[in-house]
C-alpha cells in the first residue's frame, strides 16, 4: 500500500478496482452497528431500519431492504486508501450518488478510473478520478469522483 | 424548525453545534464496520505515529448533529421519525486528518429543501473543525425525505 509515495504508474486512464463483495445482511448489520457506536461512543446493535427490518422496508414503500449507501462510499474510499494512502486521509475530496438500491444478494465491486493528473504550484500533484461501483452486469449502483493531493 | 422531526428543518436553520473528543474505538470501530484495515485507522502504527479517523466519518457526525437538533427523531438513540430517509449524495472535502484524542467541533446548516417529482430532499451543509480551530472536513450531503411520492399511501 502507498503511504506518502506519489503513485507514478496512475497515470490519465488508469483504472482501479477494489474487490468484489457480496451484500449480505451480516454486512449490513456491521455497518448499521459500528455507526451508532461510533456516534455513542460504546458498542450498540443497530434495531429496526429500512436496511435491516423487510417488513418496515416494504412499510415505506421499498420492495426490500436495501443496503445503506454508505456502505459502498466507504469500500470506494478504501480502494482510494490503498491507493493514495495517507494523502487520501490528509488531502482529498470524495463524492458518491446512490443511483440505484442495493439489494441483498447483490455482488458489488467498486472501480476508478483516472481523469487528469495536475502538477500544483505548490508541488504537489493532484489526481482527479471517476469513481463508481457495479453490478454483477456492470451496471453502476453508485457514481462519483474523487480528487486526491499528493504533496511534493 | 430544529427539535422536532428531520423532516421539520427548513432551509436556512443553522444547528446547534455538537463537540466531542475522537476516541480510538470510534474510529477503529467504524473502520471494522466497512472491513477497512488500514493500520492507521486502527492504532498508531500509522504514518506520522497517530492513529486517525476515515475520513467518511463526517457521515457520523452528521448523525450527531441531527441527534442534537431533532429532539423527536433520535435516530442514535433508537427512535424512528415518520417516515424513513434515503441518503441519495455524499461530499466530502477532507482538509486535515482528525486525530484519535482532539477535541471536534461541528457545526453547519440546512442548505436547501426541495420538492422534485413529488419528493422532498434536503441538503445539508457540515463542517468539522478541531477545538483549536483546524478545519478537518466540510460536508455537503442530499436525503430524500421519505421514499414514497407524496400521494402514493404506503401499504
Amino acid at each position: 500500500m502507498s503511504e506518502t509515495r506519489p503513485p507514478r504508474d496512475l497515470a490519465v486512464g488508469a483504472e482501479i478496482t477494489g474487490p468484489a463483495r457480496r451484500m449480505t445482511a451480516e454486512r449490513i448489520e456491521w455497518y448499521d452497528s459500528a455507526m451508532l457506536s461510533a456516534a455513542r461512543g460504546e458498542l450498540a446493535q443497530v434495531g429496526s431500519n429500512i436496511h435491516t427490518d423487510e417488513a418496515y422496508a416494504r412499510s415505506q414503500g421499498l420492495p426490500a431492504v436495501i443496503a445503506d449507501g454508505m456502505i459502498m462510499t466507504n469500500w470506494i474510499s478504501s480502494m482510494l486508501v490503498e491507493h493514495f494512502g495517507l494523502s487520501y486521509v490528509e488531502r482529498s475530496e470524495l463524492r458518491t450518488k446512490f443511483i440505484k438500491p442495493v439489494p441483498l444478494g447483490m455482488t458489488v465491486v467498486c472501480r476508478g478510473r483516472v481523469l487528469s493528473v495536475e502538477r500544483l504550484s505548490s508541488g504537489a500533484v493532484a489526481w482527479m478520478l471517476d469513481v463508481w461501483c457495479e453490478d454483477e452486469r456492470g451496471v453502476k449502483v453508485v457514481d462519483g469522483h474523487a480528487r486526491v493531493e499528493v504533496p511534493a | 424548525m430544529l427539535g422536532g422531526y428531520i423532516s421539520d428543518l427548513a432551509a436556512g436553520d443553522v444547528f446547534d453545534p455538537v463537540e466531542y473528543v475522537l476516541t480510538a474505538f470510534m474510529a477503529s470501530e467504524y473502520a471494522h464496520g466497512v472491513e477497512e484495515s488500514w493500520e492507521g485507522f486502527h492504532s498508531s502504527g500509522a504514518p506520522g505515529g497517530r492513529q486517525m479517523r476515515p475520513p467518511t466519518m463526517i457521515h457520523v457526525d452528521k448523525m450527531r448533529i441531527l441527534e442534537r437538533n431533532c429532539l423527536r427523531e433520535q435516530r442514535v438513540g433508537g427512535a424512528k421519525g415518520p417516515h424513513a430517509r434515503i441518503h441519495y449524495e455524499y461530499f466530502a472535502r477532507q482538509h486535515s486528518p482528525a486525530y484519535v484524542g482532539e477535541r471536534l467541533i461541528v457545526s453547519g446548516r440546512i442548505t436547501d429543501k426541495y420538492v422534485k417529482r413529488g419528493r422532498t430532499y434536503i441538503d445539508y451543509y457540515l463542517e468539522v473543525r478541531t477545538a483549536d480551530g483546524r478545519l478537518v472536513t466540510t460536508y455537503t450531503d442530499k436525503t430524500l425525505l421519505k421514499y414514497e411520492p407524496e400521494g402514493k399511501a404506503s401499504p
